[in-house]
C-alpha cells in the first residue's frame, strides 16, 4: 500500500463534502424511516420484477445447458442470478437472496470445472419460485433449515467436486 | 459525528447499476434521505460518458458493472487526467465481499465499498461516512485516489466499533467474505 516516493498529497473538498454537510440535512432516522417508506412503495413490484428476473435466468440457463463449456453462457447466468441475490433481501425477502447465492456459488463451481449438473440447478430455480412467494416474504433462511440444508449440501457438493478435478 | 445530518439536496447522484429494478431501489433510497437528483447508467460505457459530460457529485458503482467492472472503471476515473470527475467521490456496491476484492477496491481509488444487498441503513451510513471524512488525495506514479493511509476517526453514524479494534493489515485472501463492519475497517486503517 506505498504511496512511493514522488507522491503528491493534496486536499479535494468536493461539492459532495461541502454540500453533503449543509445545514438542513436529514437525521439518520428519519432518513432511514423515509427510504423505508420508499421502498415499500417498490415492494409491490417485487413479485413482477421476480417473475420477470426468474424467466431471464431460465432462459440463460436453458441456454447454458445446451453448451455447458461456454463460459459466457455460464457467466449471463450467474448475472441473473446475481441480480436476484442482491436485491432479494432489501426488498424483505431474505430466502430469495440465499438461494440465489447458492445458485451462483454453483454457477462458479461449474465456471471453475465442476461438471453441469441439471438437476441441482433446476432445484435450486424452484427453490426460487416457492421463495418469491408473498408467503416466504420476511422469512430468513434459519426459519426454514430443511430447505437450506438441502441447497447448501448440494451446492457444496459441486464445490467440493471442482475441488477435486483441480481446476 | 453520531447527530450529523446529510444533506443530499441539489446534488448530482449518478447510480451505475446493470439492474434496472437494483437502479430504482437506490434511486428511492436516495430519495428518501432527501436527494432529488439521481440519474442511472446500465454500463461503465454509459457512466464513462455521463462521466465526461457533466459534473457528478457522487458515483454510485456496482463492482459487476458491464462490460469492464466497477473497479477497472474506478481505475479509469481516478487515471485519467482530462476527466473532470476524476476526484469525485466513489462508493462501490458489490456483493462480492472478499477481502480480497475489498483491497482492490480501495486500492483502485474508491473511497468506500457498501455490501449488496443494500439496507437503507448500511447506505445512508456508507455517504455519511464518506461526507465527514473527507481525505486528501495522493498522485503518486502507481495510484490516484483518496489517502489510503489515515487514522480513525470515527465510523459510520450509529455504527459502533468493538473495542479495542486496531488497524487492519490487509493480507492474501484467507476467508470467504467480509461482513460489512470488516468493510468499513479496511476502509479505516493506517497512520494511528
Amino acid at each position: 500500500m506505498s504511496q512511493g516516493s514522488g507522491a503528491r498529497e493534496f486536499l479535494v473538498e468536493t461539492d459532495f463534502h461541502k454540500k453533503a454537510r449543509r445545514a438542513g440535512g436529514v437525521t439518520r432516522n428519519q432518513a432511514v424511516g423515509d427510504a423505508q417508506a420508499q421502498l415499500e412503495t417498490l415492494k409491490e413490484e417485487f413479485t413482477d420484477w421476480t417473475r420477470d428476473g426468474l424467466e431471464r435466468l431460465q432462459s440463460a440457463i436453458q441456454l447454458a445447458e445446451t453448451c455447458p463449456d461456454n463460459v459466457l453462457l455460464i457467466e449471463d447466468a450467474f448475472r441473473n442470478s446475481c441480480e436476484l441475490r442482491d436485491i432479494g433481501t432489501t426488498v424483505g425477502y431474505e430466502l430469495v437472496t440465499f438461494v440465489a447465492n447458492r445458485l451462483c456459488e454453483v454457477l462458479t463451481a461449474i465456471r471453475n470445472g465442476a461438471d453441469y449438473d441439471k438437476e441441482l440447478i433446476r432445484c435450486h430455480l424452484n427453490a426460487l419460485q416457492l421463495a418469491r412467494q408473498d408467503t416466504y416474504k420476511n422469512v430468513s433462511p434459519d426459519q426454514v433449515p430443511d430447505l437450506c440444508d438441502g441447497l447448501r449440501r448440494a451446492a457444496e457438493r459441486s464445490i467440493s467436486l471442482a475441488g477435486r478435478i483441480g481446476k | 459525528m453520531k447527530n450529523a445530518t446529510l444533506n443530499l439536496r441539489d446534488l448530482v447522484i449518478l447510480v451505475a447499476d446493470p439492474s434496472p429494478y437494483m437502479c430504482m431501489l437506490a434511486n428511492s433510497m436516495l430519495r428518501g434521505f432527501g436527494a432529488n437528483k439521481a440519474m442511472d447508467a446500465r454500463s461503465s460505457i454509459d457512466a464513462i460518458q455521463i462521466l465526461t459530460e457533466q459534473k457528478i457529485d457522487i458515483l454510485l458503482l456496482d463492482n459487476l458493472l458491464p462490460p469492464h467492472g466497477g473497479l477497472k472503471l474506478t481505475h479509469a476515473i481516478r487515471r485519467n487526467v482530462n476527466n473532470p470527475n476524476r476526484t469525485v467521490p466513489i462508493l462501490l456496491m458489490t456483493s462480492d465481499t472478499r477481502e480480497s476484492t475489498i483491497k482492490y477496491a480501495r486500492d483502485a481509488g474508491a473511497n468506500m465499498v457498501v455490501a449488496k444487498p443494500m439496507s437503507p441503513s448500511s447506505l445512508y451510513d456508507r455517504l455519511s461516512w464518506i461526507a465527514f471524512n473527507p481525505r486528501n488525495f495522493v498522485d503518486a506514479p502507481t495510484y490516484f485516489g483518496p489517502d489510503r493511509r489515515f487514522k480513525i476517526e470515527g465510523f459510520p453514524t450509529g455504527v459502533g466499533r468493538r473495542q479495542g479494534d486496531k488497524a487492519i493489515e490487509v493480507s492474501e485472501e484467507t476467508g470467504p467474505t467480509l461482513a460489512q463492519d470488516d468493510i468499513d475497517s479496511l476502509f479505516n486503517s493506517s497512520r494511528v
